[in-house]
């Protein structure tokens, strides 16, 4: 059975296309700002790598911030219901999803079969997600893909106040200021970062196994400070970035199977 | 110098007439446009919405049928009486022969207002309160000839001086420690300077007579309460949110109509359960609401998006002092003397009630016990726990309920908000997830 999901994301749109629950197409493309042409964009292109065409596909189901601006889809899932499908497709150990995209982030607590059990979101403020880096390098003046290995150098973190991002970076033009070399003033970025998601984790408690999707899981320097944080092991994806769009496609094939 | 002090003690600062006029006139009117949204949207939501709604629809109108009557019965010599909490003996205010009128606001755009006085951390019921004052929006706070003010939190404290700037206001000190030995009696203290005031603005007698009459005026009103809420307790006949409206309109409405229509709106809801004619698919995810007051107008907009979710939720019950506490228990009377009428009268209002702002050696027990009861009651499959900013009380009994919800394995969420339409969009995405989670655990 051909099943899709589509995450559309506030920064990229994600769709990914199953067969028999097995990943066959994916393709990501900028949201810009017209995302359901985006979004059909990356939908077409996952088709082509699957050599399928849009009417093989029997069920397709839209999540994330956009999902309202979806292309013709079957049905919709809420984005923390796929991270914990998702999650536990990935890792049957998964207990607990951290999801961390471009302006949110949220932890799901889920059961073997990918259900969802609780959630929290930190939706208010961007310092839990990934534009905080992309303001931070900014500030910095690295490139955004030069921030992990750069705060993986330093030896400790120098103090910075992460409750917002406008705080933040203005400590972090004073800590320029004040000669900190950059390694540990990019240490003290992903541990502030980690902390606000890690805050989110103990409320739901710390149930393992610990799985990290969403774009920021790439990213190394995150990652260490978040281990760092939680101090558990955290398993993360091949491609953490479509851990929504594949959480969606698994909805998609238990609907289709329903309808029959 | 002294009396130069004095003309700086006030809180609220001038605004021209021009300022008033203009921001009183725009905010009426978006304010009108909001409830008429929340009616349509309700009756949208509603296909076969019965007729006997079309009351409480005129009843939610704030600038309508009822302030006029109120305008003319205050002319022809009634007073008025606000209330701020519903802490405020109704049954006294009745037996005076005056009109109790609920001045809490729940306008989103006054908040703003408040702004101007004191910082956006300050809970916003308090600053949209002060707000609606500032530019006479509430009729019913602009028609008080007194305000019945229960000190239960620090924003309220303050808020009573806030609008001692433009009303004689009556403080009440609720004891805060239950299960005191000397709480009831210093509450009867409190009820008894109340009376006094109703009696001397008034100038009638609260008699024996006329509080008996009162008391039982409001018992009624409690057994039609009762009645529509046994109506919630099985597959929907009746939305929430339409349920929600009647219950909070019987805070400015004559008592005794709300009383006879809710009757009259309960006669049909039974014959459309016998028909099995729902309001809402039976297997609708069961909705409980607690946390702070959500006052109409604006506050409808946390169960306009649970009961227009998809998937869909439906609110069958609350823990709120807007609506299943202000007349779940009724005045119970042994003899109708006057000292056991007025002992049976703060009994009600004190003990009985499940605000945070109360402890004792349990904690605040009742609210808990409340929870627990109507969540059997009801069949309830989730809690939403609204909190607005601000609201510290209820956000920091949050976690003891979350333990218990836990164990009963209830799944309850804390949904955080503030007085602005600005987070519906996130409020969304939080509400569907959770409603989603209240479905799958209903399908296994």
């Amino acid at each position: 059975m051909i099943s899709a999901g589509i995450d559309l994301g506030t920064q990229r749109v994600k769709v990914v296309i199953l067969k028999d629950n097995k990943i066959i197409g994916k393709s990501q493309q900028l949201s810009g700002f017209e995302p359901t042409k985006a979004a059909e964009q990356a939908l077409q292109e996952a088709l082509k790598e699957a050599k399928l065409s849009r009417e093989d596909i029997e069920h397709l189901t839209a999540t994330g911030a956009g999902v309202n601006l979806a292309p013709s889809a079957d049905s919709t899932v809420s984005m923390m219901g796929a991270d914990a499908k998702a999650g536990a497709y990935y890792f049957s150990s998964a207990r607990t999803v951290i999801d961390v995209g471009a302006e949110d982030a949220r932890a799901v607590k889920c059961d073997e079969r990918g259900a969802m059990l609780d959630f929290v979101v930190n939706a208010r403020c961007a310092a839990g997600a990934g534009t905080f880096i992309e303001a931070m390098a900014r500030a910095l003046e690295v490139e955004l893909e030069d921030m992990g290995s750069l705060s993986l150098k330093a030896e400790r973190a120098s103090p910075i106040n992460a409750s917002c991002v406008i705080f933040a970076e203005s400590d972090v033009v004073s800590l320029i200021h004040k000669d900190e070399p950059k390694t540990e003033i990019a240490r003290a970025i992903f541990d502030a970062m980690a902390e606000r998601v890690a805050s989110m984790v103990l409320r739901l408690g710390v149930n393992q196994d610990i799985v990290l999707v969403g774009g920021v899981g790439k990213d190394d320097g995150f990652v260490a400070s978040l281990k760092r944080r939680i101090g558990t092991e955290i398993r993360i994806p091949e491609d953490p970035i479509y851990a929504g769009a594949v959480g969606a496609a698994l909805v998609a094939a238990k609907r289709a199977a329903r309808r029959r | 110098m002294a009396s130069e002090i004095e003309t700086g003690t006030k809180y609220i600062p001038e605004m021209s007439k021009k300022e008033i006029e203009e921001l009183g006139g725009s905010i009426k009117a978006s304010s009108m446009k909001v409830i008429e949204d929340n009616i349509k949207r309700m009756k949208k939501a509603w296909k076969n919405r019965p007729e006997a709604m079309n009351y409480f629809d005129e009843i939610a109108n704030l600038f309508g049928r009822r302030e006029k009557e109120i305008r003319e019965q205050k002319a022809a010599g009634k007073k008025v009486i606000g209330y701020s909490c519903i802490f405020a003996p109704i049954e006294l205010i009745l037996a005076a022969d005056a009109i109790p009128v609920r001045v809490g606001s729940g306008w989103y755009d006054t908040a703003k207002l408040g702004d101007r006085i004191m910082p956006v951390e300050i809970c916003p019921v308090i600053r949209s309160t002060v707000g609606a004052k500032m530019v006479s929006l509430s009729p019913y706070l602009e028609l008080s000839d007194a305000i019945v003010m229960p000190l239960t939190c620090d924003g309220r404290t303050k808020l009573s001086e806030m609008l001692s700037d433009f009303k004689p206001i009556w403080r009440m000190n609720p004891p805060r420690v239950k299960d005191d030995p000397h709480t009831l009696d210093m509450w009867k203290e409190e009820i008894m300077v109340i009376k006094e005031n109703i009696e001397k603005l008034t100038g009638n007698k609260i008699t024996r007579q006329k509080l008996r009459e009162a008391i039982e005026t409001m018992q009624q009103a409690t057994k039609a309460f009762r009645r529509l809420q046994e109506l919630r307790k099985g597959d929907p006949v009746i939305n929430g949110r339409d349920a929600m409206l009647v219950n909070q309109t019987s805070l400015w409405d004559d008592i005794k109509r709300w009383t006879k229509k809710v009757n009259e709106l309960c006669d049909e809801l039974e014959k459309r359960l016998e028909q099995k004619e729902y309001s809402s698919y039976p297997d609708t995810a069961r909705v409980m609401l607690t946390g702070t007051p959500m006052l109409w107008p604006d506050s409808w907009k946390v169960p306009n998006l649970i009961e227009e979710s998809s998937p869909q939720g439906i609110v069958v019950v609350d823990e709120q002092c807007s609506g299943d506490r202000i007349l779940y228990d009724p005045v119970g009377v042994d003899e109708w003397t006057m000292s056991d009428m007025l002992t049976a009268v703060g009994e009600r209002y004190l003990m009985a009630c499940t605000c945070p702002c109360f402890t004792s050696e349990h904690g605040n027990e009742d609210r808990i016990n409340w929870i627990i009861d109507r969540i059997k009651e009801y069949k309830v499959d989730g809690v939403i726990y609204y909190v607005v900013r601000g609201c510290i009380l209820y956000a920091m009994e949050y976690a003891r309920i979350k333990r218990v919800l836990d164990k009963m394995n209830i799944p309850v969420y804390y949904l955080d908000t503030e007085y602005t339409r600005e987070d519906v969009g996130q409020m969304k995405t939080r509400v569907e997830a959770f409603l989603e989670m209240l479905e799958a655990r209903m399908d296994i």
